[in-house]
């Protein structure tokens, strides 16, 4: 689904941001990306949307060649790949509505159907009280949320996800990461930068860690057996009776609509499989 | 979806959005005008042109029988297409025709003091000089009028007057071009970072740039409105007095429809000029 090889990308004279990066990354995996600030995590994410153009090397999104993509394709790509960026980038002065429904509007939807499906959205992440506020009268989760929403809202084969639980409290951060895991049981490839170390300690998911530009570690994904999965569960279940004792001020409503919202999701996703 | 987008730039920044309508009014208003004047010169200069091409005048001493030689004496020479006789008194009826609304200049002329005169068409506009060389040497002729040096004079006037009119139109256009480029400019600068992330999240660059282009067009639509509709309108007010200037020369009436095409073309220049202006801005500022 992903490939990258031998990608290097310099900026002038200066040292390589990534120095001849090579991974594949096959459809319907969820990989964690780690590293430290400014490792190259984000210029990965960046090359891989054609933000940017490696210096050498060769990027491969499915059929996509992007070194050779025509710069009329990458609208289209770009609706391909739903990518939550580490500030979000919602627009402050839309609704959260209107910021899910604009990827939809690019692509000619009709108003009334584009604000049907940013709704359906919106709901599917646990925002169904929320969807005629602006991003600025919601909570750090809540606009995570709409930023997920919004890059789901094409249906895309690949969620790039850039340190999506950045700024949040842990609980929050576990609820994010429940959202994406349950996204990508429907097939949806998931690609998250992260640096959130908890995270990445309980994960039985591929790991690729850079450093300075280099890949210094690649963790394929662990054979699952069942008790490694009564593990993750007991892990999950302390988690949340941790947190659910002390919750964090104005999170508590955010947290229960997540929670349905995220079984719906989940369950959407098991009848998906099961087809 | 874009006609909401553009509505919220005019609304948020009403100020500039006003500058650069009345600056393409301003355009617009001078072009219509120009456009009028040159429908009127047009016509002016039909009318001398349709006028006899010699007009030869005579002196009070000058008998019928003198003018009917020298008419002969034209015809003979197989130049002419036609010669017509205007006697004084056909010459006071065309004087009373054309003053028939001010009874103060018709109290004064009487047929004595306006000239008998005969009014020759050429076959070829290159005999003209030799058919007048053949009635200036008359002493009975008191003078001898080209029509054609009246119309080269009009010609001349009004080509100066449109060189006048073009230079202004060029700079007035060229300053509209450059506020809507400014305009537009600022507005792509302050919403650098919404443009920045509409690309991001898969925008095409026309649906950027749509809303500029459709705001472009639209000052121009509004100053070719407002610009053409108040020339037409002082047009009409001044009518009547233009009428009693010009009278006898044959421009009125001018037909509503002409006005109206030609508010038709301006509005079709004038979307065309904002929406470019702002292809510049887009081409300039959004790269």
């Amino acid at each position: 689904m992903i490939v990258f090889r031998d990608v290097t990308k310099q900026y002038g004279g200066s040292e390589p941001v990534l120095d001849n990066v090579n991974f594949e990354i096959d459809k319907g995996a969820f990989v964690y990306l780690i590293g430290p600030t400014g490792s190259g995590k984000t210029t990965i994410f960046r090359l891989i949307i054609r933000d940017l153009l490696p210096s050498s090397g060769g990027i491969n999104i499915g059929e996509w060649d992007l070194v050779n993509l025509p710069k009329s394709i990458i609208p289209t790509l770009r609706r391909k790949v739903g990518v939550i960026f580490q500030d979000l980038k919602l627009l402050m002065d839309r609704t959260v509505v209107e910021n899910v429904m604009l990827p939809l509007q690019f692509s000619g939807t009709k108003e009334e159907e584009a604000r049907k499906k940013a709704e359906e959205v919106l709901i599917s992440v646990g925002l169904e009280g929320k969807i005629e506020k602006f991003p600025m009268q919601l909570s750090g989760g809540e606009r995570q949320r709409v930023a997920i929403a919004r890059a789901l809202v094409f249906d895309p084969e690949v969620l790039l996800a850039d340190e999506p639980t950045g700024n949040l409290d842990t609980q929050t951060s576990f609820q994010i990461l429940d959202l994406l895991k349950s996204i990508n049981k429907r097939g949806t490839t998931i690609f998250m930068a992260t640096h959130n170390d908890r995270i990445i300690e309980k994960t039985s998911d591929r790991v690729i860690a850079i450093e300075h530009g280099k890949l210094i570690h690649d963790k394929k994904a662990a054979k699952k057996d069942s008790t490694e999965e009564k593990d993750d569960k007991k892990t999950k279940e302390a988690h949340e009776t941790k947190t659910a004792g002390n919750p964090p001020a104005g999170e508590d409503d955010d947290k229960k609509k997540g929670s349905i919202k995220l079984e719906s999701l989940a369950a959407k996703g098991d009848k998906a499989n099961s087809k | 979806m874009h006609f909401d987008t553009v509505a919220k730039y005019i609304r948020r920044s009403p100020y500039q959005s006003l500058s650069a309508a009345l600056i393409m009014s301003l355009t617009f208003f001078t072009i219509t005008i120009f456009g009028i004047l040159t429908i009127f010169s047009i016509r002016f200069i039909a009318y001398f042109e349709s006028r006899p091409q010699l007009t030869v005048f005579f002196k009070d001493t000058a008998t019928k029988a003198d003018i009917d030689s020298m008419q002969k004496s034209l015809e003979n020479t197989g130049k002419t297409s036609s010669v017509t006789y205007v006697s004084k008194e056909q010459a006071l009826k065309i004087y009373k025709q054309q003053n028939k609304s001010d009874p103060l200049l018709l109290d004064l002329v009487t047929s004595d003091i306006l000239p008998a005169s005969i009014e020759i068409q050429a076959l070829q506009a290159e005999d003209l000089s030799s058919l007048a060389s053949v009635v200036q040497k008359s002493p009975l002729v008191e003078e001898v009028v080209f029509q054609k040096d009246i119309v080269d004079t009009l010609i001349s006037w009004t080509n100066a007057a449109r060189r006048v009119g073009i230079a202004i139109i060029a700079i007035l256009t060229t300053v509209s071009v450059l506020v809507i480029i400014t305009i537009i400019g600022i507005r792509i600068t302050v919403r650098r970072e919404e443009i920045e992330i509409m690309k991001l999240i898969g925008a095409s660059n026309w649906f950027i740039r749509a809303p500029f282009l459709m705001e472009g067009a639209f000052y121009g639509l509004v100053g070719s409105l407002v610009g053409g509709l108040s020339a037409i309108g002082i047009f009409y007010y001044f009518q009547p007095a233009i009428e009693v200037f010009l009278k006898g020369i044959a421009i009125f009436p001018l037909n509503p429809l002409i006005l109206l095409e030609l508010l038709l073309i301006e509005i079709i220049i004038a979307c065309s000029l904002g929406a470019f202006a702002s292809y510049m801005a887009v081409l300039r500022y959004l790269k």
